[in-house]
């Protein structure tokens, strides 16, 4: 079954309202921008948010209110800056948010990928993540005791959102999923009940059949793929395109306000049709072309998205 | 004596204590560039590897951070958070978890979440993979900047686990055991007591008093008696670090 659909397709049959959705970006590196974008588009609201590591997707989702709960494991732009949406909703005590650590939202998700109930692990303990979750009565932590070595642990419910999307290198008409360098984003990939792929290139099934070796995702678990070329910008994708360090930069410093935040999500989201038109407003191909990577690197080396 | 800076002294003192066939977890900027300079001198078979999926990189270009494919050059294999965090350091075989920090206690819990002060609370990033490092690795090093709203009687947020509440109360709240906590500042090295799990100062660097130590920290710190001073940078060590440098601090 061919299962390449245009992203704002595949959107629109996402609930309006109330949505559980997972999300595969790591810090500045294959975030699901378009996918994200696509979702303050169309209006989505109170989405239950989740993600291993947090990054621009998620901080653009809580900034534009989209958001009604987001379970995390800490996130920033890296050097560039920090989550401010995410942040000073923490700090107002706004959009439920649940702080965790990488690894105990990765094993929650792992869960979800065995359809196992829950899995039992001793990260968390003796942190004050533990302590806030467990005091807010977060019905997926759970302090219990292992019937073999009768120690302490904490049992992570497992987490199976309705819609999780990656972004990666390539897929091809099954959903067969081509990623390069590290994949941080399986565990979310494979936990979701519908998994939607963007990625930057299509390739065709007679390719995956000559190189089975570069699948690391079968069509199994794929419920949808966008092709959306520069489908992560600003943010890089191994040896495709670097981010694009100013375009991060601005980012850092308009997330600080809600005001300037408002501004920003206006001009480039609000105010483009698409990601095309997005990338339009940015500089177009020619700004694309200064982030294509040197393949032999991953990265644009002597320049591009180099601080 | 070559001329040094205080956070050269800072890598070279931390790579020393990293010996060859370690594997080690680390973070951006000090840590990763102690860990290379080790590599490169007394330690060629350190394994090290990011959280987020890279083992054993070589790099030849500065980042800005673990996401940066500048950083993963080189290196011997990919994997994922699962690889590294659930399995690697979950398993129990990762041998130094090499972390930064905004605060510490003085049973060196780290604080990597938010601060508080009079206007509220003020959150920064998290733990990203901090707690889980700290959790699993068999001992911890900490590098950061000496200052007293620093290395405080509380942490604002325990991000991470050091030697908990002391003694054996890490044990008992189910965390695995611990070989222990070193810290690496721009004053002094630190390390948590075998029995009390508390931080003991066990080497003052070049030039600095306890006094100075004392008005730096704000609880009371151990300081072991006849304290030694820290062995400066060697020239070779300098002249590799300032080479090689590869997240460029």
């Amino acid at each position: 079954m061919n299962k390449i659909r245009e992203l704002s397709d595949i959107v629109r049959e996402i609930p309006d309202r109330g949505a559980e959705i997972g999300l595969g970006g790591f810090i500045i590196n294959r975030c699901c921008m378009a996918f994200a974008a696509e979702l303050i588009r169309q209006g989505k609201k109170e989405i239950e948010l989740t993600s291993v590591s947090g990054n621009m997707e998620s901080d653009l989702l809580v900034g534009a209110g989209c958001v009604k709960s987001y379970a995390y494991g800490g996130g920033s732009l890296d050097h560039f800056g920090r989550l401010s949406r995410v942040n000073e909703a923490i700090e107002q005590g706004r959009y439920n948010i649940k702080e965790f650590s990488n690894l105990s939202m990765a094993l929650r998700m792992t869960a979800g990928t065995m359809g196992v109930p829950f899995i039992p692990t001793k990260t968390l303990l003796g942190t004050d993540m533990l302590e806030k979750l467990l005091a807010d009565k977060e019905d997926s932590v759970y302090i219990g005791e292992s019937p073999f070595d009768g120690e302490r642990y904490v049992f992570l419910k497992k987490l199976q959102p309705e819609y999780v999307c990656i972004h990666a290198q390539a897929a091809d008409e099954l959903g067969n999923v081509l990623i390069e360098g590290p994949v941080w984003d399986l565990e979310t990939a494979k936990a979701g009940k519908k998994l939607i792929v963007t990625a930057d290139r299509l390739v065709s099934n007679q390719y995956v059949k000559n190189n089975q070796d570069k699948v690391t995702i079968p069509g199994v678990y794929t419920y949808a793929v966008a092709i959306v070329p520069y489908g992560a910008f600003p943010a890089a994708v191994y040896k495709e395109y670097d981010y694009d360090a100013e375009a991060l930069t601005h980012y850092a410093k308009v997330n600080q306000k809600q005001e300037t935040f408002d501004e920003y999500l206006n001009e480039y989201i609000l105010g483009t049709k698409d990601h095309n038109e997005l990338l339009e407003k940015w500089g177009g191909l020619a700004r694309m072309n200064a982030l294509r990577a040197d393949p032999a690197y991953g990265y644009v080396k002597g320049g591009g998205g180099h601080q | 004596m070559a001329e040094y800076s205080t956070n050269e002294l800072m890598a070279v003192t931390a790579a020393r204590r990293l010996q060859n066939g370690m594997i080690v977890a680390v973070g951006l900027g000090l840590p990763q560039i102690a860990s290379f300079l080790a590599k490169a001198t007394h330690a060629p078979d350190l394994t090290m590897f990011y959280e987020v999926g890279v083992v054993n990189p070589q790099p030849i270009d500065s980042g800005v951070g673990i996401a940066d494919p500048r950083l993963w050059y080189g290196n011997d294999s990919f994997t994922g958070l699962m690889g590294t965090l659930g399995e690697i350091l979950q398993k129990g075989v990762c041998d130094i978890g090499f972390l930064g920090s905004l605060q510490l206690d003085r049973y060196a819990n780290l604080n990597s979440s938010l601060v508080k002060d009079a206007n509220g609370v003020k959150h920064l990033t998290g733990s990203g993979g901090a707690a889980d490092i700290a959790t699993f690795s068999k001992h911890v090093f900490v590098i950061m900047r000496h200052e007293k709203r620093k290395f405080v009687e509380h942490v604002d947020w325990v991000t991470s686990v050091g030697c908990y509440k002391g003694k054996k109360s890490r044990e008992e709240a189910g965390l695995p055991r611990t070989e222990g906590v070193t810290v690496f500042t721009n004053l002094c090295v630190m390390e948590t007591g075998a029995e009390s799990g508390e931080l003991e100062v066990v080497s003052l660097h070049p030039g600095v008093t306890i006094e100075q130590l004392k008005e730096n920290t704000g609880f009371d710190v151990i300081i072991r008696d006849n304290l030694p001073v820290t062995p400066e940078p060697t020239e070779d060590e300098l002249r590799v670090l300032r080479e090689q440098n590869p997240a460029g601090v």
